[in-house]
């Protein structure tokens, strides 16, 4: 693809890329205008924060010739060394104004909104070391809750379309899946199969002997 | 990591910087920080002391290609959840333009390519002015933050590989891989994709994909264009797909997961030096059937030179709840010394598992005092009245000196 690319844009070689470190302290609408002039696309505009990982994720984005990488981690790893009056912190850490008000109330719905975008930022040990302080059972999900007066639960009907939703919020408070064993496992109990349809379990077990051997 | 190994490990670095290189220049910013605010967990009053340090040593040596960069925080605080920590961001070793064609980087760093992202404790070697095409390969120490210290295993290990263009003006490519090692076992292999194109000086065609070689799936597939018809107007459109995957090592990684889908269309517009509009809309899917939509609108006014108002809303209707609110802030620049600022956010949210509606609101105001050129005051108070508090306040006082 790249070599592809290279001879169908040869003649932009002669073009070569302009180096912004001269121009780390201009204002963005100028930034802008010369590049509507040069037809690149304007930037750092108000869609910048949603829209910047395309551009700054890939290796040699030109992104260090203004910045240094605290200006980053400051915003995915909760540093406030160059936090300005409207950052709020959760704890010492500081946070996006994307963890807006009670975060911790409305992060379940918030976490949906693309559920990749937590990751960027958080490790899966965080949600877990975070919900381990809560007694197993005290938080309100959906597909957990008593199903009428009785002793059903919502669980047996809505778990399984919601865990193919939302699994990754399953590991926040299961994370080895022990609950989710008692009727997964090979080995015991309803012996119900959990894998996809196209499942590739020999590129698990070629790659870890541990993780087929808690069920098989 | 323990604050006497971040302690130790900056200390030995300046000393060495200053025992060796008297032509350096050495710039940053120290930030001491004394916040107060309610621990989540223990509903503890937590008083606390924060030192930021930012380092940036430069042209060690004649020809000015080795620099070092360090980046960390110490944090004391004190009362009944009384807790040390500290977390260095980056402590690397830069050394630019080797034989004019390889960079390299060795210490903590943040790294990343199409496929990925980490921060490491490992080497980054780049290697460019070699044809169209440059190459970064890193390797290196897996690090990851907890809520206090730091959460993985010693020897979890990163490492990736790219190859991208590198001096087309209107055209960007990259292919990369990127592995993780959890314990020894091979947790995640995913090979990514980024392109980006500029076409007829007002188009932008952009995109990015990762393939995950374990499930054989795309992990996650973006693509946009952006139409500029002037520097000021920005129309966006953009899919974007994600299927979860999971380290191998976890049990997760052989569950039956549904495909996530988003359609995003956007419109940024700024009518003068004054006055800037955005309108956003988001339809997303999460398979079976479950879908929400979200709408953004924000505006941006400076009705005179030192007065900035920002105002936000979003309203998101569809599976597992909805959340209506606005996000108010203003910022008053009294003159080039003093700035105050203030706002509101009011979010009314409903889970499907809650029956009404709940209603969260923050309040803030906060100020700057420029003492010099290199020292500023600032200090910010905040209450929150919501489901979980009547009254919660929280705070912090800054100093920073730049050096």
């Amino acid at each position: 693809m790249l070599l592809m690319m290279s001879v169908l844009y040869v003649q932009q070689a002669a073009a070569q890329r302009q180096n912004h470190k001269e121009y780390a302290d201009s204002k963005i609408s100028d930034c802008n205008s010369c590049h509507k002039a040069e037809g690149i696309a304007p930037n750092h505009d108000g869609d910048w924060i949603r829209n910047h990982r395309t551009l700054a994720g890939k290796s040699g984005s030109n992104c260090a010739q203004c910045h240094d990488q605290s200006y980053c981690l400051d915003c995915h790893k909760g540093g406030g060394i160059n936090a300005d009056l409207t950052l709020d912190t959760f704890g010492r850490d500081y946070v996006p104004k994307s963890h807006r008000s009670d975060f911790v109330n409305l992060h379940p719905i918030k976490a949906l909104d693309n559920p990749q975008t937590c990751y960027r930022c958080h490790d899966q040990k965080y949600c877990t070391q975070c919900h381990d302080r809560f007694p197993k059972g005290s938080l309100r999900i959906k597909s957990h809750l008593p199903s009428g007066s009785g002793q059903s639960f919502i669980w047996s009907s809505e778990h399984s379309t919601e865990a193919r939703r939302n699994l990754q919020s399953c590991q926040t408070c299961h994370p080895e899946g022990d609950v989710c064993l008692r009727c997964h496992s090979a080995k015991s109990g309803p012996m119900v199969n959990p894998h996809p349809k196209s499942f590739k379990g020999g590129n698990i077990s070629s790659r870890t002997n541990k993780t087929c051997r808690v069920c098989h | 990591m323990g604050l006497n190994r971040v302690g130790k490990a900056l200390t030995a670095a300046l000393l060495l910087v200053t025992g060796t290189a008297w032509g350096a220049e050495i710039n940053g910013r120290s930030s001491t920080q004394f916040l107060w605010y309610n621990n989540e967990f223990t509903e503890n009053r937590v008083f606390e002391a924060a030192e930021y340090l930012r380092v940036g040593v430069t042209k060690i040596d004649t020809a000015g290609k080795l620099s070092f960069y360090g980046y960390g925080r110490a944090a004391q605080s004190i009362g009944e959840d009384y807790d040390t920590t500290a977390r260095l961001y980056y402590f690397y070793a830069d050394y630019r333009d080797l034989f004019d064609k390889v960079d390299l980087k060795m210490g903590r760093q943040f790294v990343n390519n199409s496929a990925g992202s980490a921060i490491i404790d490992g080497l980054q070697v780049d290697l460019k002015n070699v044809g169209p095409v440059g190459f970064t390969l890193f390797g290196g120490r897996d690090v990851v933050f907890g809520l206090s210290g730091e959460a993985g295993y010693a020897w979890n290990t990163d490492l990736g590989i790219s190859a991208y263009l590198t001096d087309m003006k209107k055209t960007d490519a990259e292919i990369s891989w990127l592995r993780k090692f959890v314990k020894g076992d091979t947790a995640r292999d995913t090979i990514g994709l980024s392109a980006k194109q500029y076409l007829l000086n007002s188009i932008k065609l952009y995109g990015n994909a990762r393939f995950d070689l374990v499930s054989e799936t795309f992990n996650e597939v973006q693509g946009g264009i952006k139409y500029f018809p002037t520097s000021d107007l920005v129309f966006t459109a953009e899919y974007y797909q994600s299927y979860p995957t999971f380290d191998t090592t976890s049990i997760y990684s052989v569950f039956a997961v549904n495909e996530y889908q988003e359609g995003v269309f956007r419109i940024d517009y700024a009518l003068n030096d004054r006055i800037s509009l955005n309108l956003g809309y988001n339809r997303q899917g999460y398979g079976e059937g479950a879908a929400a939509n979200v709408y953004h609108a924000g505006v941006g006014i400076r009705p005179v030179d030192q007065l900035k108002l920002n105002v936000e809303y979003d309203n998101r209707q569809g599976y597992y709840g909805s959340t209506n609110g606005v996000i108010v802030d203003a910022d008053y620049q009294i003159n080039k010394d003093a700035q105050v600022s203030g706002g509101i956010t009011y979010d009314v949210y409903q889970r499907d598992t809650l029956t009404n509606d709940e209603t969260a609101r923050r309040y803030w105001i906060g100020g700057k005092y420029r003492f010099a050129k290199n020292m500023a005051l600032s200090g910010r108070i905040q209450e929150d009245v919501n489901a979980r508090y009547t009254e919660n306040v929280s705070g912090r006082l800054t100093f920073d000196y730049d050096f």
